[in-house]
Parts: structure tokens; C-alpha cells; sequence
């Protein structure tokens, strides 16, 4: 149905050095210590960390939507402005950024635009079956909720046939049965296809469910403190095998979590 | 009955921030002896009578607060005549007209200016001497005075056609910039403002040329002839008296008003001179045999000519002598 | 909804480069000044430093004046429209009448409500602390209207939730999400409340800047003039630039510049609409009647309803008096329109130019937010002498008057485009004309409209104004002649038209602007 490009595997990832501080002085934020990484093509790989940790941080450097403080990122052999230029990638924002005054069909056809491709209403109007939001093509942003925004924003990443995806927390308001439910579904549409993938996700399940790679970052200045492979085939069934990962990735977090405040709470 | 009351409350709340608010309980009331003077324009040497009288007294004496109010460009003299609020205002035979056929009861009771002020102002270069000279000029005036320089036309038989108008402010600069080849403007304001600067400004008379509409005169209306005779009296004999003083030393009369107006932005220089070039208008035989302020049958029978030119129709009804009279049998 | 941008405190070099614009600009100045030396036009900044230090006391003491009457009127009017404001708030029923009522008293033509408040107040400050008052309320009235509704839904929800009303809500709620409105109508009041002020001063004031300006202006005193236009210049936007530090100092996001109009829950109910019509003018011509009886003002001057009745529909020159009234409207239109049209093309062109070139932007904005607030009086006879009498003349006052409160207005919206919807753009390597015509401008048409609206007196106050003191022509000519001519039934028939005209056209601006909003708009009308 959707795989066009199955036989190409996508591009691999490398940050080598990458950081990135913010401010100066007194006001200097440390987001991400230097990092070398290496993702490799048609993989899932999910960051997961405590809130307010860097992750959207490491995403955006990774799009090339931020400068990086020191070091670099390569895309296959390009820089993410080069991937950006040819449409090779697409973001899918926490905040689902679907223009107000255009209706989901609208949303979603626009990015076929920007990537300079030809209309094609046809695979729009899949996509947005797909997400499950058909009936919804004509409505505005206003009349959707959260979740069904955040899926109108997947189908629009999935609309220019990207070689990689980026997704910042793409389920994050999506209820819990519809998001078991594209935990399933999505992951497929571009994992048949060899498309590289970098989620971030506060959930250990959902990551766990969905990426062959799960690395988890420690509290600000997000460092790698645990990476962990993700040997399963899809699609993947609870069981044994995935709660034992899950386990172990939550140990991971746990041992780098920041300390709790002080007990305060009388009587 | 909610409905109701909620309207009325958003009544008086949107009355509160509109103009209601400023109107509320706002009856300029004057104390007992106080009498307003509304003049027709910013303090200058123009009222310079006015402010000796005030100044040595000459109201005080007849136990007469008298407050001079100044004009401006958006206070038109005749609301507070009629309204009361000012006892006597200065406008001008065809202001009062014009007052008079909207129904306002006023009256002149003296005349400051025999002659009329209005001139045409020229530079050398390119002068216009006599009316004649007017064909084929441009000249900058504002378009409320086109009836004047047709009354002028018709009067001397210039071509009124062959002028071309211009509308442009009640200032100098379109003159002095090239932009017109004259102006139509009071004698003692802007050619005094030219001279002053070094100009030669030439400035033709209309009242020379049989523009006959008397200006600066005082109007009341028939209520205060009626029933304040008493400040009426009391004010024109200090009038009379304070400009009897300018005659004989304008320099002074300038002096004083920069002294008494320190805020108004005057150059001592400017006003010397335009209190010298308002001499002639104010005072002439006339005067020299009745007093500052009075008016002939002859003058009137003059004005109602050019008024009726103006499209202003009056009889010598316009005009009540009885409080100079009353003055000069005292 | 309001959206600040990251970084709204500006660097150190920003402010250098407009302070070289500003050289650039001075330089300009004295050199035009120079050249046209002898014309007495226009005069040099070098000229106008030695005037100032020349007469000092004087045009202190004017300043001081002017400044004291404009800080009373804009007291009173900010506090009226406050109190307008909460009380269209707490009783929604009233909202509608309110905000009508309000539109029209702005709307009044400054020429005709001086001279009746100078024999309402008598000799003194009264007329020019009214005139600012009036000035500046509505301007500060609208943005709180739309800023004590910008909370949040549950907000009001959690004060319910505890059982507390509408008063509760107005305080610990409305008042506070209101704050940042407030402050924009605030900003936006001061120069204002200096222009009333100095009007007022035209109706006979002893002392001031206006009576200088006059003065200046008739003595061929160039330096004068464009000294005291300076000055009165500098005044505003000083009092503008005061508001913004002071609020900088208490807030670190920026007033809001997005006002949508209050979106109307009730516009298919057409009969609601009609009776709220009927009753607004009902409401307008009960004000206008008891006030002037209240007032007990004479009926030669301060005609009623019923005078006006007359004077256009059943007096025997009624037709002739309807054929001047409306010839000099239309003429004051054929100007008015194309002013206001060429401002609201420019300020959006402009705006659009600098987005595109932002280290320009950076270096002329404070330029335009200072110029924004020049009074109009002051630039009317300037504009004049550049421009000429003619009709060029009065369309670009009108343009002006339009233009720097569009272009700051477009130019703050384009900035404000939500930052997601850029990165959106980014990440697709979008180009620049791209993002211009999908987010920015489509997310910027709520500040354009609310611009074009408050544009609307502005505009025929530029227009009327530009005619009343500089060419004569027009609704504004008429209405400065009738009160030489004491021809009062004209100046109320031509005052009740404009008044009409100028609320006619809001409303017609309105229309438009909530059916664009409608389309390109729905998440950005405020609540």
C-alpha cells in the first residue's frame, strides 16, 4: 500500500561531540553534553529520559532545526540541511503545528507541498484513514482534540515518503487505547520501508514496543547512561521478552534519576 | 423589571465615560461683579485696550471684575455670548450677521475697527496695489473667505474669474515660497510677520477699495441690553478709556501685553509694530470727535451694502448705539 | 492567544544601529533644510537646538502645560474605559450597548465638541483635559475588552468550581489576563492624550503648546514650528517609550498586539442585532438630548435631535442643506478612502519588506514606534508643506495616520507566528516566500484587521483635520466655515454624518475581518 521505496534501507545517524548550552553566565544551560552517537539506517531508535532532560534538544539538533554548541551531525553522508533541502526528513512536533486555518486534508497536503512533490489526494486521504481520522478530512485544528491532532501531524510526516523521521513525543496526547493501537500500526508503515526513525517518548513501554534501539539519557545535561538493543521481531506481543526489557530499561532510568526533594509531608 | 434595570445601569455607566459626564453640574458660574470679555483670538496687542484697562484699573474703579477669555482657531466667539457665559464678546459685522440670521439676538454696541482688516499682501517683486491688479494672480486664502474676495470683485469690477484661488492655511509661508503671488489676510498679522523678517511685504487695504464690514466689534445680545445695562456701561467706558491710552502710546500697550502674557509666546518687536498698523484702522475722525468705539449712520449704511454683498442681509437693526450714547451723556 | 517571542529584551547592537539610523535621518534633515533655506519650509535640527535654547522657559512652561492637561485627560480616560470595560464584563446584557456607545463618542469630530466644552467648562483647563480623555478611552477600552476574555475556559471553570461568581472572576482572573492589554491601550494612550490636549488648546487656551503652534505657525516663524513639533514629538513618544519600560520592568513578555474583535456568539440571531441597533440609537439621541438640557446649553449652538431633524428633512432648505452636506462628504471621502487604503497597503508592504530583511527591520523599528507617536496636529501642516494643498497632500496625512499603526501592528503579528509552525517550515527547508504566504501572513491578519479598525477614526480625524486647517475643502472645510458663519445646524448634521460614517465603516471593517478570521482565523479569535 504505502511502501514505495521498500528496497532502499534509510540513512544512518552520526553525532560526533555534538552539545549544545544555552545562555551565558549565570543563565548558561548545559542541554546536552558532548554526545557521539551513531544510529544506524532503516532502524527505530527511541531516546528516553526524565522530563526537561535534552531529548528535544538532541531531536532538534538532529533535524538541524538548532545549531549545535560544538560538534556535528551527518545524515548518511549529508548535513541535515542538505536532508531538510531534498525533503528527506520529517519532524513530527510534541506540538502536532497544524496550521489553524487549514482543515486536516489541508494540513496534510501541505507538507507534500513544501517537500516540492506532486499533489497526491489519493495517498492523503489513505494516511489519514490510516490514523484513523477519517470523517475528520474537512474540520480545523480547533474542532480536534489533542491526540487526534498529534495523529493528523504523523500522517503529514508520513505523507512526503521521508527517508528519516524524527518524533518528538508523537503519542504523548493520544489516549491509551488508540495509542496501543498505533504503537501496532504505525511503526509498520515505516519500518517495511527501511526508513530510519528517532522517537522521544516518556513511555518505556511505548519505546520499548516500537524501537529496535532504546537509549536512555540522564537528567540535564543529557548524557547516554544506558543503551539498550531491542532484539524482537514486530510485531511485538507482550510476553516474557519485552517485559524483561522494559525492566530493564526502567532500572536504567531509575538509577539516574535526581534525587527526590526531602520528605515534607506531616502526619 | 431586570432587563430594565440592567439597561439603565449600562445607561448611566456609558454615559459616565462619554460627554454627559463632562456636562454634568458644569454651569460656568461667574461670582456677583465678574463679567466675561470673550475676545475673538490669542492674546496680543490686537486687544491691546482691553489689557490697560484691566491693568491700570479702569473696570476696577467702576467696581467691575472684568475676565478677558482668549479664542483660538476652534473657539468661535458667539456660543459663549449667547450662553451667557461671557457678558460681551468681540466678532465682526458679518460674523454677527450671520449669528443674527441663525437667530441669535445679538447686538453691536461699539465698533474697534471702523475699517476692516482684511488685505491682499504682495511681495514687491510682484506687487497687487489696487484690485485691478488681481486678474491673473493666484492668490492663497482660505476657501470661507471666497465671499470676501468676490464682494471685492463686485465692488471694483475685477473679473473674479481671472483669480485664481488657492486654498492654503492662514499663514505667510505659500507667499514667501513662490507658491502663490498673494494672500488674502488680515493687514496686521502676517505683512507685520513678513516685515519682521525682514520682508517688504505690499499690503492692499480692502476697506480702501469699499470693503465696508466693520471688525472687532462688540456684541451682546437684546437679553444683557435689557437687563445688564449697568456691566455693559461699566465695560465699554473702560474699554474706551484703556484704548484711548493705547492711541497715545502703542509702544506701551505692546509692552504690557508681552508683560501680562508671558506664556503666549510673543515677540515684544512684532507686537509694537502691529499695534502701530492697527492705529489707523481703529482711529480716525470719527473717533477723535465720539470716542474709540463709535459708529456713524453713514458707517452702517456702508456695511449693510457690502453684508448684503456678502449674502448677509441685515437692516440697522443689527446695530444699538443707546450704550455708547449713554456713556458720552454721562 | 498570545504568543511571545524567545527574546524580547533586544541586544546592545540593535540599538546602536538605530541610533545611527537616527544620525543618518538628522543628517538628512539638516541638509533638506539647508537646501530649501529661504523658503521658509522647513527648519534644520541645528536650527531648532538653538531656538530651544533660546526661549527654554518658554516652551518649558508650554510643555508643562500641555503635558499637565494631557496627563489629567489621560487619567480620567484610562480609568473611564477601565470602568466601561468591567462593567461590560459583569453584566454581559449591556456589552453590545457599551461597546457601540463608546465607538460613536470616539468617533465625534474634534472641531465641533471643542468649542461647546469651552462654554461647558469656561476659561481654564477643561476642554483640553476633556479632549485628551476623550482621546484616549477607546483605545484602551477595546484591547481590555478583548483582554479580560483572553483566559482560558477553565480558568473561569475553577472559580466556579468553588461557587464564586462573576466579580471573583473579573478580579482574580479577567483582571490579571487583561493586564498585558491594558498596558498596550495604555501605550498607545499616551500620544494620544498629548494630540487631545493640544486640540483642546485651540479653543481658547491662555497658555500651552497649541497656543504657541498657532502662533508659530502665523508669525512665519519656521524654527518655531518645527521646534514645537519636536518637542511635542519627543513628549509622546517618550510617555510611549516610559510605558513600555515600566512594563518591561514588571513583565518580561511584551504587550500583546494581536486584538481580534470579540467574537459574536449571537450573529445568527439577526433580530438581536436589529434591536440592538434600535436601542443604541435610541440610547444616542436620549444622551445627546439630556445632556444638553442637562447642561442647559442654548439651542443656537447645541442643537438637539430634533434640530437636526429639521435642518435635513423638514426645514424648507432641507434639500439644499442635505445637497452641501453630502458634497462635502463625498469629497472628504475621495480623499479619505485612498489614504486609508494607501496607509494600509504600505504599513502592510513595509512590514512584509522588513521581515524579509531583518537587519534593516532591526534598525528602523524603533524609528517607526517613535514616529508612531507624533500627534497629528503637529504633522498635518508639515505634510502639508511638503506635499502640497492639493489633494496629495491630504491623502498622505490620511496615509500616514494609517500607516505607522498597520505597519507595527502586521510587522509584530508576522513576528508572532507560533514558533512550532516556523520549525514546521524549517524542517522541510522551506523557503522564506513560502513561509511568508502559509503562516506568517495568514497568523498576522488578526493584527492587520485590528489595526485597519482603529484605523478608521483615525483616519477621517486625519482627514477632516488635514481639511479644517490646511485646504478647506471637504466635511472638515464645511465644518470649520459653519462656525465662522454660526451655522450650527450644518456643523450637527455634518458631526452626526461623520459620526455615522466612521461607524459604518468599523462595522464594515468587522464584517470582513470575521469572515477572513473565520477562514484563516478560528484558533485566533480571543475568547
Amino acid at each position: 500500500m504505502l511502501v514505495e521505496r521498500g528496497s532502499d534501507i534509510g540513512p544512518g545517524i552520526t553525532c560526533e561531540g555534538l552539545s549544545r548550552i544555552f545562555g551565558t553566565g549565570a543563565a548558561r544551560i548545559d542541554a546536552l553534553a558532548p554526545t557521539d552517537l551513531q544510529l544506524d539506517g532503516g532502524r527505530t531508535t527511541a531516546f528516553v529520559g526524565p522530563s526537561g532532560c535534552g531529548k528535544s534538544t538532541l531531536l532538534r539538533l538532529i533535524a538541524g532545526l538548532d545549531p549545535p554548541s560544538a560538534g556535528r551531525v551527518r545524515i548518511g553522508a549529508e548535513t541535515p540541511l542538505e536532508m531538510r533541502r531534498r525533503a528527506g526528513l520529517s519532524v513530527a512536533f510534541q506540538d502536532a503545528a497544524l496550521l489553524p486555518w487549514r482543515s486536516v486534508r489541508g494540513n496534510i497536503a501541505l507538507a507534500r507541498k513544501l517537500a516540492r512533490m506532486t499533489p497526491d489526494p489519493a495517498k492523503v486521504d489513505d494516511l489519514i484513514a490510516t490514523v484513523g481520522l477519517a470523517g475528520f478530512e474537512d474540520r480545523r485544528p480547533a474542532d480536534l482534540s489533542g491526540g487526534m491532532r498529534q495523529r493528523a501531524a504523523i500522517a503529514r510526516c508520513l505523507a512526503t515518503d521521508p527517508q528519516l523521521l524524527l518524533l518528538d513525543e508523537p503519542f504523548g496526547a493520544v489516549d491509551e487505547l488508540t495509542r496501543a493501537r498505533l504503537n501496532q500500526e504505525l511503526p509498520a508503515l515505516w519500518q517495511a520501508r527501511g526508513v530510519t526513525a528517532v522517537m522521544i517518548t516518556h513511555s518505556i513501554s511505548e519505546a520499548v514496543r516500537i524501537a529496535d534501539r532504546v537509549v536512555v539519557l540522564s537528567p540535564r545535561p543529557a548524557r547516554v547512561v544506558a543503551d539498550i538493543a531491542v532484539p524482537l521481531p514486530h510485531p511485538r506481543e507482550k510476553g516474557p521478552a519485552l517485559d524483561a526489557l522494559i525492566e530493564e530499561v526502567g532500572a536504567a532510568l531509575a538509577r539516574h534519576a535526581p534525587a527526590p526533594p526531602p520528605a515534607r509531608i506531616a502526619s | 423589571m431586570k432587563r430594565n434595570a440592567l439597561t439603565r445601569r449600562g445607561f448611566l455607566a456609558t454615559g459616565a465615560g462619554g460627554v454627559l459626564a463632562t456636562s454634568l453640574g458644569l454651569h460656568p458660574a461667574l461670582a456677583a461683579g465678574t463679567v466675561n470679555l470673550q475676545l475673538s483670538w490669542l492674546h496680543s496687542v490686537q486687544f491691546g485696550g482691553s489689557y490697560i484697562a484691566k491693568s491700570k484699573g479702569y473696570w476696577s474703579d467702576q467696581g467691575l471684575d472684568v475676565s478677558l477669555t482668549p479664542g483660538g482657531p476652534n473657539a468661535p466667539v458667539e456660543p459663549p455670548v449667547v450662553s451667557g457665559t461671557a457678558l460681551v464678546g468681540i466678532s465682526a459685522a458679518d460674523y454677527t450677521a450671520a449669528a443674527v440670521a441663525q437667530g441669535a439676538p445679538f447686538k453691536i454696541i461699539a465698533v474697534a475697527m471702523q475699517k476692516n482688516p482684511f488685505a491682499i499682501a504682495s511681495l514687491p517683486a510682484n506687487p497687487v496695489r489696487e484690485p485691478k491688479d488681481l486678474e491673473g494672480k493666484k492668490i492663497g486664502m482660505a476657501l470661507a473667505n471666497t465671499p470676501v474676495l468676490k464682494a471685492l470683485c463686485t465692488l471694483n469690477d475685477v473679473n473674479f474669474d481671472a483669480i485664481e484661488v488657492v486654498p492654503t492655511q492662514y499663514d505667510a509661508a505659500p507667499l514667501v515660497a513662490g507658491q502663490v503671488d498673494c494672500l488674502l489676510c488680515w493687514a496686521t498679522d502676517l505683512p507685520v510677520a513678513m516685515t519682521m523678517k525682514g520682508l517688504d511685504p505690499v499690503t492692499m487695504l480692502m476697506a480702501d477699495f469699499g470693503y465696508a464690514v466693520q471688525s472687532q466689534t462688540y456684541i451682546a445680545t437684546e437679553d444683557s441690553l435689557a437687563n445688564s445695562r449697568k456691566e455693559l456701561v461699566e465695560l465699554l467706558r473702560g474699554e474706551i478709556r484703556g484704548w484711548a491710552d493705547y492711541h497715545k502710546d502703542t509702544d506701551a500697550a505692546a509692552e504690557l501685553t508681552v508683560k501680562m502674557f508671558p506664556d503666549a509666546g510673543l515677540d515684544l518687536e512684532t507686537q509694537k509694530l502691529q499695534a502701530k498698523r492697527q492705529v489707523p484702522l481703529m482711529f480716525s475722525d470719527v473717533t477723535d470727535e465720539h470716542g474709540f468705539g463709535w459708529f456713524t449712520d453713514e458707517s452702517i449704511a456702508e456695511n449693510i451694502k457690502t453684508l448684503a454683498l456678502l449674502d448677509k442681509p441685515v437692516t440697522a437693526d443689527l446695530w444699538d448705539r443707546s450704550i455708547l450714547e449713554e456713556i458720552h451723556a454721562g | 492567544m498570545i504568543l511571545s517571542p524567545a527574546r524580547w529584551r533586544r541586544p546592545r547592537t540593535d540599538w546602536l544601529r538605530s541610533i545611527a539610523t537616527a544620525l543618518v535621518a538628522l543628517i538628512a534633515w539638516e541638509a533638506l533644510a539647508r537646501a530649501l533655506a529661504g523658503t521658509y519650509l522647513i527648519a534644520g535640527p541645528l536650527e531648532i537646538a538653538s531656538y530651544l535654547s533660546d526661549h527654554a522657559g518658554l516652551i518649558l512652561r508650554a510643555t508643562g502645560w500641555t503635558a499637565l492637561a494631557a496627563a489629567g485627560g489621560y487619567v480620567i480616560g484610562n480609568l473611564t474605559a477601565i470602568a466601561l470595560a468591567a462593567v461590560a464584563i459583569l453584566i454581559p446584557g449591556a456589552a453590545r450597548l457599551i461597546s457601540s456607545l463608546a465607538l460613536i463618542v470616539f468617533c465625534l469630530p474634534l472641531v465641533a465638541t471643542g468649542p461647546i466644552l469651552r462654554v461647558l467648562w469656561g476659561p481654564g483647563l477643561g476642554p483640553q483635559v476633556t479632549l485628551a480623555a476623550l482621546a484616549v478611552y477607546f483605545t484602551t477600552f477595546l484591547p481590555l475588552q478583548v483582554g479580560l476574555r483572553a483566559a482560558p475556559p477553565n480558568w473561569f471553570d475553577l472559580v466556579r468550581s468553588y461557587g464564586r461568581g462573576g466579580w471573583t472572576a473579573l478580579v482574580e482572573v479577567r483582571a490579571m489576563a487583561a493586564l498585558p492589554y491594558l498596558i498596550a491601550g495604555l501605550q498607545i494612550a499616551a500620544p494620544a492624550a498629548f494630540l487631545g490636549a493640544l486640540v483642546g488648546e485651540f479653543t481658547g487656551a491662555e497658555r500651552g503648546m497649541g497656543v504657541l503652534t498657532i502662533r508659530a505657525m502665523r508669525s512665519l516663524d519656521v524654527a518655531g514650528t518645527w521646534s514645537l513639533a519636536t518637542i511635542a514629538a519627543a513628549v509622546s513618544m517618550l510617555a510611549h517609550a516610559g510605558i513600555g519600560w515600566l512594563w518591561r520592568r514588571l513583565d518580561d513578555a511584551p504587550p500583546p498586539l494581536i486584538l481580534a474583535s470579540l467574537p459574536d456568539a449571537r450573529t445568527d440571531r439577526r433580530w438581536a442585532t436589529r434591536l440592538n441597533l434600535i436601542l443604541v440609537v435610541l440610547v444616542v439621541i436620549a444622551l445627546w438630548w439630556l445632556s444638553m438640557e442637562f447642561a442647559g446649553l442654548n439651542r443656537f449652538f447645541a442643537k438637539r435631535p430634533d434640530d437636526i431633524w429639521a435642518f435635513l428633512v423638514t426645514a424648507s432648505g432641507a434639500a439644499d442643506h442635505r445637497t452641501t452636506l453630502f458634497a462635502a462628504l463625498g469629497q472628504t471621502l475621495s480623499l479619505a478612502l485612498p489614504g486609508y487604503a494607501l496607509g494600509l497597503a504600505l504599513g502592510l508592504g513595509l512590514a512584509i519588506a522588513l521581515l524579509m530583511l531583518p537587519a534593516l527591520a532591526r534598525a528602523i523599528m524603533p524609528l517607526a514606534v517613535a514616529l508612531r507617536a507624533i500627534p497629528i496636529v503637529i504633522t498635518a501642516p508639515l505634510v502639508v508643506v511638503a506635499m502640497g494643498r492639493g489633494a496629495t497632500g491630504t491623502i498622505t496625512i490620511t496615509a500616514v495616520m494609517t500607516f505607522f499603526p498597520t505597519f507595527i501592528a502586521c510587522y509584530q503579528g508576522l513576528k508572532r507566528t507560533p514558533a512550532a509552525l516556523i520549525d514546521l517550515f524549517e524542517s522541510y527547508a522551506a523557503t522564506r516566500w513560502e513561509r511568508l504566504t502559509l503562516v506568517q501572513f495568514p497568523a498576522m491578519l488578526p493584527a492587520f484587521f485590528s489595526a485597519a479598525r482603529m484605523a478608521v477614526p483615525a483616519a477621517i480625524l486625519a482627514t477632516t483635520t488635514a481639511e479644517w486647517l490646511a485646504t478647506g475643502h471637504g466635511i472638515g472645510g464645511l465644518m470649520a466655515l459653519t462656525a465662522s458663519t454660526s451655522d450650527y445646524g450644518m456643523l450637527w448634521s455634518s458631526v452626526v454624518l461623520l459620526a455615522l460614517v466612521a461607524v459604518a465603516a468599523y462595522a464594515a471593517i468587522e464584517r470582513i475581518e470575521r469572515a477572513v478570521l473565520r477562514r484563516y482565523g478560528a484558533e485566533q479569535l480571543v475568547r
